[in-house]
């Protein structure tokens, strides 16, 4: 029994320890990112890496949920004639949970692990002692960068997400299910705000953040050769998975009530 | 072996450094001297510390207590700014040569250049192949990747990289670990050529004695975390002290205790 209660005090001040280190962590990589120097180059190789080949992914991703979404609703809404909402649930859906949270997903699995090995092997192999006796702060050079296109990228992602995704389900619409395709358009763009947009993209910027953060900080802390790296690789991507959930269910909570 | 040894602070100064991890105490206590131009070799057995002993000079790893003195100024809380002023003068080789694999072999030599922006990136590179060929490597690894080459040549790589900035000080971390006799015999005549040509003051930490006697002028033994013996390379076969005897001669019975 006691060493039961041990075990959960010692879990829960582990838990403790994790949150300010992750803490101190995420607030030394915002000032040393904010000062100079600046290393545009390696920005440019993280806003490519990050943006540009995790659009194959996530637009898949979006294609694929927009075309079952449309599919799926019509075989529930047309039990009681309600297929004409299918354009609206479809945009909805997409822009304001599915388009952010499945890209974030995406990306955490490809680029929060792709973080935490690199970062992880190059604290192995001594690489990031090597950065610092060349003067060079690793926060400034290895992670600020990461931080930078995952704050910015995502949005960018999820925008492009969100059109693909509605686009999917127009195709299944107009072409399995017999829409109306200007209809179907119309119908989308009207019943469209602002808010779904834009709240859609404030969690990708905040889901890009939390990839980046977790990436970089299990990374970083990776200890003992090639399984360490392979723990942190496992622990950044799950944390950042479990993250983005919390994350989106309290941002839509402010967003939407 | 100076004139005015009052006037003239030494390049390195330490004197009773400790460090703890946890209840495994490794230095216990260090005191080490090293004047300017002076290649000194530390010697000792896997785990003494030696490793330790350079990531605490370069404030990779943080002390409990003691002083390090560079050029007469201490280290151990000093401002950032001073500390990083500090640091440009060392190097260091590590013993893993620890080159960055995301970049090219030129970009590798010329990292330092490159980040202080005092050069363009094409003359960066022509510096970053004459220091390749003061190595003896030729031109076409220069944009190989370090995975590319192999471990004597990304040895060689990570030399150049230490050296191209002309430091004041080099560290060099088990510079021969892992490669044969004859790359290793290369890799010591480098060292001594680099540093007698910079007219830098370097610590060699090894456990290959051919090594040792190869590019040291003076020999220290890192024995349970001091320095148990300290003398000129040349006469370390007369130390008298047992426990160098039984190190340098690499018997398993002496005062050296091996754990098991």
């Amino acid at each position: 029994m006691l060493t039961l209660i041990a075990k959960i005090g010692r879990l829960f001040l582990n838990f403790l320890a994790t949150t300010g280190k992750l803490g101190v962590f995420t607030g030394m990589a915002i000032i040393e990112g904010l000062r100079p120097p600046y290393y545009p180059r390696q920005i440019a190789r993280q806003l490519i890496d990050i943006g540009y080949y995790s659009l194959p992914v996530v637009g898949m991703t979006a294609l694929f949920t927009g075309m079952v979404l449309a599919l799926q609703s019509y075989t529930g809404f047309s039990r009681f004639s309600a297929e004409s909402s299918i354009p609206n649930v479809v945009v909805l859906s997409i822009t304001r949970e599915l388009g952010p949270v499945l890209a974030g997903l995406m990306v955490a699995g490809r680029m929060g692990a792709a973080m935490a090995a690199e970062i992880g092997t190059m604290r192995v192999t001594e690489q990031i002692d090597a950065l610092m006796t060349l003067s060079t702060n690793p926060f400034k050079y290895l992670i600020a960068p990461r931080m930078i296109a995952g704050l910015t990228m995502l949005p960018f992602l999820v925008l492009i997400a969100d059109i693909i995704g509605v686009f999917g389900g127009y195709l299944v619409s107009t072409y399995k299910l017999g829409f109306n395709p200007i209809n179907y358009l119309h119908q989308t763009w009207d019943f469209l705000e602002v808010i779904d947009v834009v709240s859609g993209l404030v969690k990708a910027s905040a889901f890009g953040l939390c990839i980046s953060t977790l990436g970089c900080y299990h990374g970083y802390y990776s200890r003992g050769g090639a399984q360490g790296v392979g723990t942190a690789t496992t622990n950044a991507v799950v944390s950042a998975s479990m993250l983005i959930l919390i994350l989106n269910y309290t941002l839509t909570a402010i967003f939407f009530s | 072996m100076m004139m005015n040894p009052q006037q003239i602070p030494s390049k390195i100064l330490i004197s009773n450094l400790k460090k703890s991890f946890g209840s495994k105490h490794v230095l216990r206590g260090l005191n080490l001297e090293v004047s300017k131009g002076e290649s000194v070799v530390i010697i000792g057995g896997s785990g003494t510390g030696k490793s330790v002993l350079l990531k605490c000079i370069l404030g990779l790893i943080k002390p409990d207590s003691g002083s390090i003195k560079i050029d007469g100024q201490e280290l151990r809380g000093s401002s950032r700014k001073l500390i990083a002023q500090a640091m440009t003068k060392i190097s260091m080789l590590f013993q893993s040569s620890a080159l960055f694999d995301s970049l090219p072999v030129w970009e590798n030599v010329a990292f330092l250049l490159l980040q202080r922006r005092q050069y363009k990136r094409q003359q960066a590179k022509e510096m970053a192949i004459q220091q390749l060929a003061a190595v003896g490597l030729n031109e076409r690894v220069a944009d190989l990747f370090p995975s590319e080459i192999s471990g004597g040549m990304q040895r060689r790589v990570a030399l150049a990289r230490a050296v191209i900035h002309k430091p004041e000080i080099i560290f060099f971390d088990e510079p021969t670990a892992g490669l044969d006799p004859i790359f290793s015999s290369v890799i010591n005549s480098l060292i001594v050529k680099c540093v007698k040509e910079l007219g830098a003051t370097a610590i060699t930490i090894t456990h290959d004695m051919v090594s040792a006697r190869h590019v040291g002028d003076r020999i220290a033994m890192l024995h349970e975390g001091k320095i148990i013996w300290d003398g000129p390379a040349k006469g370390i076969e007369h130390s008298k002290n047992p426990y160098v005897d039984q190190f340098i001669n690499g018997q398993s019975d002496g005062p050296i205790k091996i754990e098991v």
